[in-house]
């Protein structure tokens, strides 16, 4: 089973998201800012990270910069969930290391579908 | 010093030149006393004194 | 008792004192002394001679009032010259005017035979004066040692004094040649004197008062008791009056026109703005002066009735009748200092015009032409050396054999009413355009004679005769029909010689016209603010001139480097090549005004014309050219106040622009925003819906779930896009407000209704304080039911279960201030701005999202804004209050575009 951590402020958002990924299987741990993801990386190591970039407390970006400094996680898929959608957004996401970005609104199905091309 | 300003002390003097002419200055001639001294050298200092002061202050509060 | 040779002695000291303070004063010439306006304004004392010290203490004694015109002229025209000083001050400062006679002369068209009768008049009028003031030395000097005089001059010690004097005079006098040039030395003299001699009637003053008698209402008292007391303090009915004002007129005119007070007032003046300490501070020391010669005058009379005693000497006969023999010797040196003073500034004055308007255009200019600067500039300085000295002792010859027997008083006032005759010509210089020199030189000529025949023959024969025979006593008896009964006889030929004078000045002036010179100067006078910038610009001139020449003459007077340096600075004011060869009309002005420095106006153009050739210009032309050169001036400032508009103009122009850049940028950032904030409700409706849409089997809790939450994110949606269409409204002044007169509380109430349901829920207290004397306010009672939902709407998302909302309504002078307070978690301190603005989610939040659109207290700090009040949040303790304040009346104000 894969481990998967999803991290966003908006509930509703976080509802769906976790019903379909636990439907396919995999072991879901729900976030709502930077510093709660930042808690579960210190006991386990997930497969797939997906973020939020305005997240309060903790924002996507930092969020990002810190996991890559830990050597334990750099097998981990970490993709970026946002709502901003210009490109110049989508560069600097896709600079800082992350290894995609998917904009809002987003097909789960889809998303899905990357994140299992990428094992 | 503004024009307007400098027309004060201008007035001050025709004032002045008023003040001691006939027939204001007869007014003031007569024999009768103010304070113990004759009228007329009161009158006289007081015009004077005053036209002093007014003058000061307005010298000192427009000056730029 | 005093010996003659002990007071010698003091003397001597007293001068060399004189001769230390002008020595320092030049030697160091430290910025303080210089800048000083009092040293100005002392130096004006100038004008308190032995009259004042001597004469008029006897006026006061014999004549009562008649003392005090002297002075009251001075300070009825005081007041007048900031104006007119002011003027006079940058026409000589412009035109380098060395002395009284170049500033009239020049302005009649710079002509010599004007400056010359001019200096004759100051010289008539002011030698016997001069005389005055070594009669009262040589009389006082020998009261104080109790001598009687000696017959022989030159074994008189009183001759010694005035020949100290005039030595004094002539050296530290003619030190400077340049009339730019001030005197420090003497000027600070001259303001130490008249320092002292103030000083010294004081200490008189108190003497009398205080040791002779007991005290001023004892003096008055005493004094009341002559027979003629009464009548001295009073006018003697409107003769009297009449006597007396035309008496200031006289004054008035003379503090202005005296060569010595012109010489100090504004030959000497160093900076127009001491001017403005003069006006009050003059008139103060003349006040000073005064008061105390009334209780000298009196207590004389008592002291010496029945005496036959000369009153103008009570002043020392007084303390020496006490035998209080260091203030007689301090009285002695007080009227010393008024005489010294008198002397040497008129000495010097005199000497400049003489040698300037008299001895150099009359024989010497072809000499100087001839010679160079340094031989130039010595034989300048010797001839004002030798006029002073000749001055003083014609001066001297005067007194001895002329007014050994008048009284000071009378020949001061006659001076006074000759010197007076100048005054139509000067005051037509600065006022009247249309003044011509026909008009001046006949009306003073006319003047003149008058005052000869009235009172100057009259005066002198009757020293000599008895009475009036032959030819001139049928003369008259002629002009007897002229005669005023009730003014006396000075006042009198003051009125016909003034009379006459400006009649003829006036009427020759309007039906002769001017030449075209006169008509130039009479502009750059009347006109000198305008031209004071450019007055080489103003003068019209025509012809062919070399600068060679020109230069030349220049360098014979100011010497080689000297005129280097001034013609740098002419070409660099006027952009001119410094190679040009020919002189245009600016550059003879300026020529003609670094030599009038030297040798005075009249000899100045004198040179200059001999160097070069003028073309005839007719007065028609000049006028002209005057006009367009004054239509140049108004032109030339109405292009500069539009290019001053154009600029303010451009960089109003600017900030707009700028600041339409920053809101074109603010309006990409809030597209972003909404943009933002519009695909997450949109995220979450989609991610449910294919949900829904895929999964068969999916729970029917979990699908209720995601069903409502596309209902609710949906509802979202709307309101997020109603929210900011409505805030654009609000932003664009497209809301109209509605405001009327209504009940807060009830507006209240209704505001709250609807959430009571939430309020119960949450266990939340809710409570209102009302501090309100009335109910009724002016508002939009939509907008604030709308205000108060969305601020009572944050505070129960935000106040935690069983905790507290409480609303404070209250008012202050002419506020309404509304207070909700609700218990919960405090908003960070860097955030209590912000959380006003657009969508605005805060870094460190502790403060859950809330739900809605997150422009709801934009929205309320909107509303509130454009009712003409104000909305802030601040932590207070256990919670967070809001506080809004309405004005109580509400003026309908169009919302500007957002400032953030």
């Amino acid at each position: 089973m894969k481990k998967i951590i999803i991290a966003d402020d908006e509930h509703k958002i976080l509802m769906s998201l976790e019903y379909s990924f636990k439907k396919n299987d995999y072991d879901v741990y729900i976030a709502r800012d930077g510093t709660e993801v930042l808690e579960f990386l210190k006991t386990m190591i997930p497969d797939v990270i997906l973020l939020d970039i305005m997240m309060p407390n903790l924002d996507g970006y930092s969020t990002l910069d810190l996991i890559k400094q830990d050597e334990k996680l750099k097998d981990t898929k970490v993709i970026f969930l946002s709502a901003k959608n210009n490109p110049r957004d989508i560069e600097k996401g896709l600079e800082m290391g992350a290894d995609a970005y998917v904009t809002k609104p987003y097909s789960i199905k889809k998303l899905m579908q990357q994140i299992e091309e990428m094992f | 010093m503004k024009k307007r300003h400098e027309q004060k002390l201008i007035l001050l003097s025709i004032g002045l030149l008023v003040a001691f002419s006939i027939p204001i200055s007869l007014l003031f001639n007569s024999e009768k006393e103010v304070f113990g001294y004759p009228m007329m050298l009161i009158y006289v200092f007081a015009i004077w004194m005053i036209s002093i002061i007014i003058s000061f202050v307005i010298v000192k509060k427009y000056d730029e | 008792m005093m010996s003659s040779f002990a007071l010698f002695i003091i003397v001597l000291i007293y001068l060399a004192l004189l001769f230390l303070v002008a020595h320092l004063a030049e030697k160091k010439k430290s910025k303080v002394w210089i800048n000083n306006p009092y040293i100005y304004a002392l130096s004006l004392a100038v004008y308190c001679t032995a009259w004042t010290y001597y004469g008029s203490i006897g006026v006061a004694a014999t004549s009562g009032l008649n003392y005090l015109p002297i002075y009251i002229g001075p300070i009825m025209v005081i007041p007048a010259w900031i104006y007119i000083n002011t003027r006079i001050v940058r026409i000589s400062r412009v035109n380098k005017i060395s002395s009284l006679a170049d500033f009239i002369s020049l302005r009649y068209g710079n002509s010599r035979s004007f400056s010359a009768i001019i200096t004759i008049v100051c010289l008539l009028a002011i030698v016997p004066y001069i005389g005055l003031q070594i009669k009262a030395i040589s009389e006082t000097f020998h009261l104080v040692t109790e001598t009687p005089m000696s017959k022989n001059i030159l074994t008189d010690n009183a001759t010694f004094v005035v020949v100290l004097i005039a030595l004094f005079s002539s050296y530290y006098g003619t030190k400077y040649v340049d009339a730019s040039e001030k005197r420090l030395g003497i000027i600070s003299a001259i303001a130490l004197e008249s320092f002292l001699k103030l000083f010294f009637i004081i200490i008189l003053g108190l003497f009398v008062i205080y040791y002779a008698f007991d005290g001023f209402s004892d003096i008055y008292e005493k004094a009341s008791k002559f027979e003629d007391f009464k009548a001295k303090n009073t006018f003697n009915g409107i003769e009297g009056a009449m006597n007396w004002m035309v008496l200031c007129l006289i004054s008035g005119t003379a503090i202005c026109i005296l060569p010595r007070q012109f010489h100090t007032a504004i030959i000497e003046n160093r900076q127009e703005k001491h001017i403005k300490t003069a006006i009050w501070f003059f008139p103060l020391y003349l006040l000073i002066f005064t008061i105390f010669i009334f209780p000298i005058a009196w207590g004389g009379r008592l002291i010496f009735e029945g005496q036959n005693v000369n009153p103008e000497f009570y002043s020392i006969l007084i303390p020496q009748h006490f035998d209080n023999t260091l203030i007689t010797v301090f009285v002695f040196l007080g009227g010393l200092s008024s005489c010294i003073s008198m002397i040497i500034i008129s000495a010097i004055t005199l000497s400049i015009m003489l040698s300037n308007n008299l001895i150099i255009p009359y024989g010497l200019l072809g000499k100087f032409k001839s010679e160079n600067e340094v031989q130039n500039t010595r034989n300048i300085t010797n001839i004002r050396k030798f006029s002073i000295f000749a001055l003083i002792i014609m001066a001297f010859g005067f007194y001895k054999y002329f007014i050994l027997k008048t009284s000071l008083d009378s020949v001061g006032l006659i001076s006074f009413v000759v010197i007076g005759q100048l005054a139509p010509a000067f005051f037509g210089a600065l006022f009247w355009r249309r003044g011509t020199y026909k008009g001046a030189v006949i009306g003073l000529l006319a003047g003149l004679a008058i005052c000869y025949f009235g009172l100057i023959i009259p005066q002198y024969y009757f020293s000599y005769n008895q009475e009036l025979k032959g030819v001139l006593r049928e003369m008259y008896n002629a002009f007897d029909f002229f005669s005023i009964s009730f003014l006396s006889k000075i006042p009198q030929i003051f009125f016909w010689s003034i009379l006459v004078n400006t009649g003829l000045f006036t009427i020759i002036s309007v039906s002769v016209k001017g030449n075209y010179r006169e008509r130039n100067f009479a502009e750059l006078y009347v006109d000198i603010d305008k031209y004071i910038q450019n007055h080489e610009n103003a003068f019209i001139w025509r012809g062919t001139a070399y600068v060679s020449d020109i230069k030349n003459i220049l360098e014979r007077f100011l010497g080689k480097n000297k005129t280097e340096q001034a013609l740098r600075i002419f070409n660099l004011k006027y952009s001119i090549d410094s190679q040009t060869e020919t002189a245009d009309s600016r550059f003879i002005k300026f020529s003609e005004n670094l030599l009038a420095g030297r040798i005075g106006t009249a000899s100045a153009k004198i040179l200059i014309e001999g160097v070069t050739k003028e073309d005839k210009i007719s007065l028609k032309e000049v006028l002209n050219i005057l006009e367009e050169s004054k239509e140049n001036i108004t032109l030339n400032k109405k292009l500069t106040e539009q290019s001053d508009e154009l600029q303010k103009l451009s960089d109003d122009l600017r900030k707009a622009n700028e600041s339409l850049i920053i809101k074109d940028h603010q309006k990409d950032d809030f597209l972003d925003s909404v943009a933002h904030e519009l695909r997450t409700p949109i995220t979450a409706i989609r991610s449910a819906g294919e949900i829904l849409a895929d999964d068969d089997d999916i729970p029917l809790d979990i699908k209720r779930e995601f069903l409502n939450n596309i209902i609710t994110e949906s509802d979202r949606l709307s309101e997020i896009i109603n929210d900011i269409l409505y805030l654009d409204k609000l932003e664009h002044g497209e809301i109209a407000l509605n405001i009327q007169q209504n009940n807060i509380l009830e507006t209240y109430k209704k505001s709250v209704n609807p959430l009571l349901h939430l309020i119960q829920q949450k266990n939340i207290h809710l409570s209102e304080v009302n501090l309100l004397n009335q109910f009724i306010f002016e508002y939009d009672e939509a907008r604030m039911i709308q205000l108060f939902q969305n601020i009572l709407g944050n505070a129960l998302k935000f106040t935690d279960d069983q905790g507290t909302i409480q609303t404070k309504l209250s008012e202050t002078k002419n506020e309404l201030t509304i207070k909700i307070f609700n218990t919960g978690k405090t908003i960070p301190e860097e955030d209590l701005e912000m959380i006003f603005d657009k969508f605005y989610q805060s870094k460190n939040q502790n403060i859950l999202k809330p739900t809605g659109s997150g422009l709801g207290l934009a929205i309320s700090k909107k509303i509130v804004q454009a009712q003409g009040g104000n909305i802030k949040a601040e932590n207070s303790g256990l919670g967070v209050t809001f506080t809004i304040t309405l004005p109580e009346k509400i003026k309908e104000i169009k919302n500007e575009v957002e400032h953030n």
